[in-house]
């Protein structure tokens, strides 16, 4: 195997690790989750999540079109949208500040903030 | 880089084929379910092609054979707000072929595919960043190395047999 070859390789191992490492390294619990709706670039609705005690939904419009949110206590999701990729809509719920739910074709996004971030949607 | 006069018909009937082929698998690969925990990840099954282009056409070709493969897939899937993503993604990792394939061979092929996949995924993400107004997407990064590195290397394996069956065929 030539240099070149070798140094690529060491490079996408060392990117590898990396990525690894700060997944593994946000497993923390989320002190107090709060869902920051953000349409566009502008907050839209921040809802503190633990403070939501049963659950309902709502809808946002845009110029793209609309997404159905729906809160429930300490989790968040897009229930129903009607972009043609549903990508925001089959990620589910989410309740850490691991990845934010993002609709790109509706410029619409939900992020976790004011909390750590924990990885248990994978789990859950 | 200077443009490149078409020298023939030739030339035009493979970069259409090659389109062909790229859209073709494109479009199959968007039925298959998505089977990850983090949404919008695919293998990316199209830069097989891509990827061979690049080493045996050149990067002028490869570019307007992607670009036609990318817009016509956004036509075809009805979903021309992908445009903008499928195309950073597309041309920064573009570019870094355009590196790759003065430092590597036609043996180590399947090594530049999962370098591209990343940057593939980097430049995907940018745009998002860029689209959003927010730094936030960024949060995707490791879990899109993981899976550019992961798909690049099934595309990339992909791609060498492809290259080496190729080869045997010319002789």
């Amino acid at each position: 195997m030539s240099k070149n070859a070798k140094i690529i390789l060491i490079l996408l191992l060392a990117a590898a690790v990396l990525s690894v490492g700060f997944l593994l390294l946000q497993r923390e619990q989320p002190a107090s989750p709060v869902a920051r709706i953000t349409l566009d670039g502008e907050v839209l609705e921040e809802i503190p999540l633990d403070e939501v005690e049963e659950s309902y939904s709502f809808t946002v419009d845009s110029e793209g079109g609309c997404n159905t949110i729906l809160v429930e206590p300490g989790r968040i999701r897009v229930s129903e949208a009607d972009c043609p990729d549903q990508v925001c809509v089959s990620q589910g719920f989410i309740s850490d500040g691991t990845v934010p739910v993002v609709c790109l074709p509706h410029k619409l996004m939900i992020e976790i903030v004011g909390g750590g971030s924990a990885f248990d949607a994978a789990a859950g | 880089m200077t443009p490149q006069p078409v020298k023939g018909v030739g030339r035009l009937t493979r970069l259409a084929l090659l389109t062909a082929i790229a859209l073709t698998i494109f479009m199959v690969e968007a039925q298959l379910p998505v089977v990850t925990i983090v949404p919008g990840i695919k293998l990316g099954l199209a830069n097989i092609v891509t990827v061979y282009a690049m080493f045996t056409l050149g990067p002028g070709d490869t570019l307007m054979m992607l670009a036609g493969r990318i817009f016509l897939g956004a036509v075809f899937s009805g979903q021309m707000m992908t445009l903008i993503y499928s195309a950073a993604g597309g041309f920064l990792s573009w570019c870094v072929l355009l590196l790759l394939r003065k430092m590597l061979d036609h043996r180590q092929i399947w090594l530049c595919s999962p370098v591209a996949g990343v940057f593939h995924n980097l430049g995907q993400l940018l745009a998002a960043a860029a689209v959003m107004k927010t730094w936030t997407v960024l949060a995707y990064l490791p879990y899109l190395v993981l899976a550019g590195i992961i798909a690049g290397l099934f595309t990339g394996v992909a791609a060498q047999a492809l290259m080496n069956r190729l080869e045997r065929l010319k002789q």
